[in-house]
């Protein structure tokens, strides 16, 4: 423990702080805190009266306790009895209990009023100064009623000590931010205006915090202030370095005072009185003349205060965007510091220089810079600083340089960090659009864009693709041609899918007159990504094939199979199966005029603003893009939507109804979707009606017809920890599958033969209660034919605090090796939630242990040697290689750990038999721990390859 | 202005946390979080200078110490790490040699430096003299140690 240099000491508050951090762990710092509060607690009951020493050492040890981040729901009544002592010391300590701990309980603010008018009325300036400093602290409503009269007075008053003044100022600024209506200027305008005048710096420094945040509320009644800003500003420019004695800070004089000043001028237009804007213009032109000057000092202290007024210079300069002269030497000023060596400087330069790009006096003059900018993009270390440079090229670009930027921010786009993807999704397909020349340049720029980061392209960046696509039919063959290509990919993303099907569904057929893309070519290769897609694209797709037959007879039979299989038309998703049933029946008994009316290409859309642009709006800053403002943006598209029968890609609906030609396909149509077209009332659920109405509903949700997809009905991706969370249970079944800070998933599961059971309990964790709250559990691709999964439904409300449980049901019919995702959904607050997690469904669940004997094991050991029935891992230890822990997670595997049967006893050999419905597959595990170099080799056999593999795969995570 | 400041140490120890917005308490345990978090993770020699939320965060390291705070959008950033350092020095003036333990044993004076620099998120004096001079005056008026040595320690 240190000595305290200075004043008091409360030795019994050092000792205490002493033993809190002497506490070996948590539990003991807890129980050392109890028993402080019950001491406390005991001296301020007992009967016997404590002096002001005391209550002063034991509100300070409950304040400490409090800062620890403990609660504290006693001794608020103390700290304002010592308010009213006479020592200052308990006064000081009374005040900051209350500053940090003050809750608006009616009866203490009104004892504590009383103590702070008090003080304001002792003529004291130190009382005086704790008593502003706790307004401002609390800054409560009830304090700007009982003091927002007073403070003006204090501020203004002849006799008021230079101390006060300056509290005053800023506590009346604190009071005109809480309660703007009570704080009321009036007659003291002029003479708080005049305090820009004052000969103490430290007034001025105050009151213009006070002026600045005036003025830009009421700028014409304090305009005054522009004339002495601009002299008081003159003045301290021109001084030199020592003239300000105690308010030069390292060389540079009153920096805090120059750059509130430069900031206060940026409230007002240029002033219009000549002498005073030449004065000014004159003060920045010797701003700018020091930054070339060498430094009076080496420190950082020196150069970071020159900058900061440099740079609120130059803010003001782009403010006015009146001075070319200053403007261009502000961007070139910038421009050396885009290669300063100090990091700082160079994400200040390109911060500022951002925007400064979005004057026409200076564009060109930025845009000079554009290598160095691309080179801090590609070479910064710093991700804040990339970030910077990726805006800065974002606000540079214009038509002559938008090919240049496009590309590197694409190529960027391979390598930057998570956190900033989506956004520059965003902002490269925006400056796509915005300056895209020819279409072609587009549309392979968005295509690109899709390979390069699928995962990060919403849905506004696709559909706006597909929507100019058909508003320019000079693009409409290149667009055919480059997304067949694209869709050549073995792999391609999801997104690429989903355009590559709506754009061949329209235009496939031209290019349907090369025979390498003839109509059965394009329908195979749509169909072969069919089977990996998720509902909504596998719905768009559907679409698309029956524009096929429309656009090309001579695929009718082909899809017309497809459509009647029984993954089709038998389809577990309503939705899928409710058109492939539709579209059969469309494809069968409609004639070709009908259907060609009723699947005509889809008419150009309405010119609106990209959708795109208003997403990025809404994006606040870099690293703000939470789950929920997403949510946000897709809602007002996606919530009208609730009617369900509209779905990804419905080309032919919108066709027919915006031609409004009350045809009788409009009729078939409706049959098939759940909201009529044209008669019904705008309610929920009515989505077209909405969208072709021009109430503007959907101003900024542009496609939010046009495939009305599935926007917030979609199932959110899988969350990036959903994996981890699935090891986590391999080899247990009970636990908290999920947590964050609204939800969380507890789960029980057991198993018997090859069925499961599942209990998830989801409790709501807020104060807060949820609505919609929805659960779908769904086996993606393959999984289908190898689980059945039930789930029970859920209640839809959970009350805050409350818990609600679901009942799954699993059977396992072959082995497998994905797990079944469980999507939720659930509005809290207004905002919907999404994710998505992997349910801990692994294939080991449908073990028998199966018992044998040494011999009889190591005899089908050999039974099973053939490669493919061996899988073997090697990996490094990540936990302790402890024999117990081993053993018990072996046994939560579901294997029979069998003792005595490996020569060395190090080893550990298991057998089980996996229970499918179609099959038993038999497994035997040899696990060698290898103590000295820290690593495992396991090893696997199994009558299939596959389930050798899988239990490979789970099992080497787990050690 | 400013809306907050916070001091804690490497291993994310909260030692000054200072609020110039009224915030519930849920949302201050967030910020502490998430400001430990992202400031703790940044490489040596990065920027001084983060976004967050529609926040600017300066931070900087002072021996074991993080002072880190949050700005508004046309505050100027360079002048805030003078803040910081100010403030260091001022620390430093009073403690003669300021390290961490000085911070946690004294806490309520670095509070009341802090006052009489910072009120409500502004800046109210930078003379450091002027500073040093009212703190000075404040302990003056404090008893005398041995009234209070006379007290009972606890």
């Amino acid at each position: 423990m240190p000595a305290v240099s200075k004043g008091d000491g409360m030795r019994g508050l050092a000792v205490f702080i002493s033993d809190i951090r002497n506490c070996k762990s948590k539990e003991a710092e807890i129980k050392r805190i109890n028993k402080e509060l019950a001491n406390i607690r005991s001296k301020f009951k007992g009967d016997k009266a404590l002096d002001g020493y005391s209550k002063k050492k034991y509100v300070c040890k409950l304040l400490f306790i409090f800062l620890l981040g403990h609660d504290i729901d006693f001794g608020h009544m103390e700290a304002v009895n010592l308010l009213s002592s006479n020592k200052y010391t308990e006064k000081q300590i009374g005040y900051l209990f209350i500053s940090v701990l003050v809750n608006s309980n009616s009866e203490l603010i009104r004892l504590i009023n009383n103590a702070i008018k008090n003080d304001l009325s002792s003529r004291n300036p130190t009382f005086m100064c704790l008593a502003l400093h706790c307004i401002a602290n609390v800054g409560s409503r009830e304090m700007a009623e009982a003091f927002a009269g007073e403070i003006p007075r204090i501020l203004v008053a002849g006799d008021t000590m230079d101390s006060v003044k300056q509290s005053a100022a800023l506590c009346l600024l604190r009071l005109y931010k809480t309660s703007p209506d009570l704080v009321l200027m009036g007659e003291w305008t002029s003479r708080v205006v005049h305090l820009l005048n004052d000969q103490h710096m430290g007034v001025v420094t105050a009151a213009i915090s006070l002026i600045t945040c005036l003025s830009q509320k009421n700028p014409d009644e304090f305009k005054t202030c522009v004339s002495l800003a601009v002299s008081r500003l003159s003045r301290i420019v021109s001084s030199a370095s020592t003239d300000l004695q105690d308010y030069t800070y390292y060389f540079v004089p009153a920096p805090w005072l120059s750059c509130k000043l430069l900031r206060l001028l940026q409230c007002y237009p240029p002033p219009e009185d000549g002498a005073v804007k030449g004065r000014l213009v004159e003060c920045l032109e010797t701003i700018l003349n020091k930054a070339q000057e060498p430094p009076k000092s080496k420190k950082v202290q020196h150069s970071n205060a020159k900058n900061a007024i440099l740079f609120e210079a130059i803010s003001l300069i782009i403010h006015y965007d009146s001075e070319p002269n200053l403007l261009v030497r502000a961007c070139n000023q910038l421009g050396q510091f885009l290669q300063h060596r100090e990091t700082n400087l160079r994400y200040l330069a390109l911060e500022s220089m951002c925007t400064l790009a979005s004057s026409e006096f200076s564009h060109e003059a930025v845009k000079t810079h554009i290598e160095t900018v691309i080179n801090a993009l590609k070479t910064e270390r710093d991700v804040s600083v990339r970030q910077r440079a990726a805006d800065l090229l974002y606000a540079m670009c214009d038509r002559s340089n938008a090919k240049q930027i496009v590309a590197e921010m694409l190529s960027y786009l391979e390598t930057a960090d998570y956190s900033i993807r989506e956004e520059m999704v965003l902002k490269v397909a925006i400056l796509a659009e915005k300056y895209a020349v020819d279409y072609s340049w587009y549309v392979d720029t968005i295509l690109n864009l899709i390979r390069i980061a699928g995962d990060y392209v919403s849905e506004e960046v696709w559909y706006r693709v597909i929507q100019i696509v058909i508003n320019r039919d000079d693009v409409q063959g290149y667009a055919a041609k480059t997304v067949f290509e694209a869709l050549q990919a073995p792999a391609c993303h999801e997104n690429m899918v989903k355009v590559g099907g709506y754009i061949l569904g329209e235009f496939g057929n031209l290019i349907a007159g090369d025979p390498r893309s003839s109509p059965l070519v394009q329908f195979n290769l749509l169909h072969s990504k069919f089977h990996l897609c998720s509902v909504p694209t596998r719905a768009l797709l559907l679409s698309a094939y029956i524009k096929f037959i429309n656009l090309f007879p001579e695929t009718k039979s082909t899809i017309q199979e497809v459509l009647r299989s029984d993954s089709q038309i038998r389809n577990s998703d309503v939705e899928l199966q409710q058109r492939a049933v539709e579209y059969l029946k469309l494809s069968s008994i409609a004639s070709t005029d009908v259907l060609a009316t009723v699947l005509e290409e889809m008419p150009p859309f309405p010119e609106r603003e990209s959708s795109i642009l208003a997403k990025l709006k809404k994006k606040k800053g870099p690293g703000a893009v939470s789950v929920n403002e997403l949510e946000e943006g897709k809602r007002e598209g996606g919530e009208l939507n609730g009617g369900g029968g509209e779905r990804g890609g419905d080309n032919s609906t919108i066709a027919a109804s915006n031609a409004s030609t009350p045809s009788p396909s409009a009729d078939l149509l409706g049959l098939r979707t759940g909201p009529q077209v044209s008669a019904a009332p705008p309610s929920a659920g009515s989505l077209l009606v909405d969208v072709f109405s021009e109430a503007g509903v959907n101003d900024d949700g542009f496609l939010s017809s046009a495939p009305p997809s599935a926007v917030s009905e979609d199932a959110a991706p899988p969350l990036p920890e959903s994996n981890e969370l699935l090891n986590k249970f391999v080899c247990k079944n009970n636990g908290v599958l999920f947590e964050n800070q609204l939800l969380q998933i507890g789960i029980k599961s057991e198993y018997r033969q090859n069925l499961g059971r599942m209990y998830l309990f989801y409790g709501n964790k807020t104060s807060v209660q949820f609505v919609t709250f929805t659960t779908t559990v769904s086996c993606p691709g393959e999984l289908q034919s190898q689980l059945n999964v039930q789930a029970k439904p859920v209640e839809p409300l959970i009350e805050g605090g409350a818990q609600v449980q679901q009942v799954i049901n699993i059977e396992c019919l072959g082995d497998f090796c994905e797990a079944p995702l469980l999507n939720i959904k659930f509005r809290y607050g207004g905002a919907l939630q999404n994710l998505s997690l992997k349910l801990p469904v692994t294939i080991n669940k449908f073990f028998q242990p199966t018992e044998m004997a040494s011999h009889d094991f190591f005899q089908r050991w050999k039974q099973l040697s053939q490669p493919q029935q061996e899988a073997q891992k090697i990996f490094k230890a990540s936990h302790a290689m402890d024999t117990e822990v081993i053993k018990a997670k072996l046994l939560g595997l579901g294997m029979a750990l069998l003792e005595n049967v490996d020569p060395n006893p190090e080893n550990f050999v298991c057998a089980g038999v996996i229970q499918t419905k179609a099959q038993q597959v038999g497994s035997l595990l040899r696990l060698e721990p290898n103590a000295q170099a820290q690593m495992y080799r396991l090893t696997l056999r199994s009558s299939k390859d596959t389930v050798s593999k899988r239990l490979c795969e789970l099992l080497a995570e787990q050690f | 202005m400013m809306h907050f400041l916070l001091l804690f140490s490497r291993q994310g120890k909260l030692r000054l946390q200072k609020w110039f917005l009224p915030l519930p308490e849920r949302d201050r345990k967030k910020i502490v979080k998430d400001m430990t978090t992202m400031v703790l993770a940044r490489k040596p020699r990065t920027c001084n200078f983060m976004h967050w939320k529609d926040l600017k965060i300066v931070y900087k390291r002072y021996a074991s110490l993080y002072f880190c705070c949050g700005l508004e959008n046309q505050d100027n950033e360079l002048l805030a790490l003078e803040i910081l350092h100010r403030y260091v020095e001022l620390l430093d003036k009073y403690f003669g040699n300021v390290c961490e333990l000085d911070i946690i044993f004294n806490f309520e004076k670095a509070y009341f430096i802090l006052d009489e620099f910072l009120m409500g998120g502004e800046i109210q004096e930078t003379s450091k003299q002027s500073i040093a001079k009212s703190i000075e005056a404040s302990d003056m008026l404090q008893e005398t140690m041995e009234e209070y040595m006379s007290k009972p320690a606890f």
